[in-house]
């Protein structure tokens, strides 16, 4: 299993395998397999079997692709310019919307605080009578005309 | 895993270093660029994916995490799925199956200094997932466990894909391969 590499000497279907998928360089191969891979390539069969995985790796060598230009890397660079700022400026504003949250909840706080602490000033002033009607205290009166009467 | 190389470059680009921006650049596009360019075949649109790739770092930086992958596989997985994306929206597909079957016929003898065009027929013809993992392991030259890792598969599945895209790339390329 790849995961789990073949202890001891490595066979030739092992070896095979290996070149199939990783091509004739050892370099690229599975760092757990490359010392036992480095023995078997030094046999006749493992010679051959790289010189055919090989043959693949000099065409595909072939593939080459052209360096970065540098208006592309001038683009990409000014990108992360520009992509900084904008994160400066979100953070700028979430900080403003913040304070002026935490302004917000100590003004309310505040404004509790007062309603709490200080007694309303009409309660000395003003003494629910059982008498007392919307349209006054009128019970005392109401007895004397009656008694004049 | 060792100590990601990457991370401390992350951490600079993360707190707003413009050095730092600069150094992840040169490191790092000529291997995404090149990652790109052989995913997709097509120069323009190799380069409009690594813009957008380091779009994607320069959101991520400042929350970067050294997870189970490194950051350099993250960038590679960032960038092939932008790339699929792309293959994707070139409607290659009728399904989201991916072919299997490559079109294996040995492409015709390149003219001197038009190999490159041949390789190139040749990778576009194959599999997207079995192109995937010969760009990863052959020309990125990720270990296997990374190249697993950036695909998500098991790295027994990455050698099936190498293996079977190695095979079709050999017959449409070696020529006498047959014989062998």
């Amino acid at each position: 299993m790849a995961e789990n590499p073949f202890e001891g000497p490595m066979d030739a279907g092992r070896f095979a395998a290996l070149a199939d998928a990783y091509g004739g360089a050892l370099h690229r191969w599975p760092a757990a397999e490359q010392a036992a891979a480095i023995l078997f390539a030094e046999t006749d069969e493992g010679r051959a079997i790289l010189a055919h995985a090989s043959r693949l790796d000099t065409v595909l060598d072939r593939h080459r692709v052209k360096a970065p230009s540098p208006t592309l890397y001038g683009a990409i660079v000014s990108g992360a310019v520009t992509s900084v700022r904008q994160k400066r400026r979100r953070r700028f504003w979430w900080l403003g919307f913040g304070l002026a949250g935490v302004g917000l909840a100590g003004a309310v706080a505040g404004l509790a605080l007062i309603t709490v602490v200080t007694p309303d000033p009409a309660a000395d002033h003003y003494v629910m009578d059982a008498n007392a009607t919307s349209f006054g205290d009128a019970g005392p009166d109401a007895d004397q005309v009656e008694e004049d009467l | 895993m060792g100590a990601d190389p990457d991370e401390e470059l992350v951490r600079r680009i993360g707190a707003g270093d413009p050095a730092a921006v600069q150094t992840m650049v040169a490191r790092k596009l000529p291997r995404i660029l090149a990652l790109a360019a052989r995913m997709l075949g097509d120069a323009a649109e190799a380069e409009d994916v690594a813009q957008e790739t380091f779009v994607r770092i320069w959101r991520h930086a400042s929350g970067w995490r050294q997870g189970q992958a490194r950051f350099d596989t993250w960038i590679h997985r960032v960038a092939l799925n932008l790339c699929y994306d792309r293959l994707r929206r070139r409607r290659e597909w009728t399904t989201d199956e991916l072919p299997e079957v490559a079109d294996e016929a040995l492409l015709p003898d390149a003219t001197p200094g038009d190999e490159e065009r041949r390789v190139n027929q040749a990778l576009q013809r194959i599999a997207p997932r079995q192109r995937e993992a010969i760009v990863l392991v052959y020309y990125q030259e990720l270990s296997n466990i990374e190249a697993a890792g950036a695909m998500q598969i098991s790295v027994d599945a990455l050698e099936s894909l190498l293996a079977r895209g190695r095979r079709s790339l050999q017959a449409m390329l070696v020529r006498g391969d047959g014989d062998d």
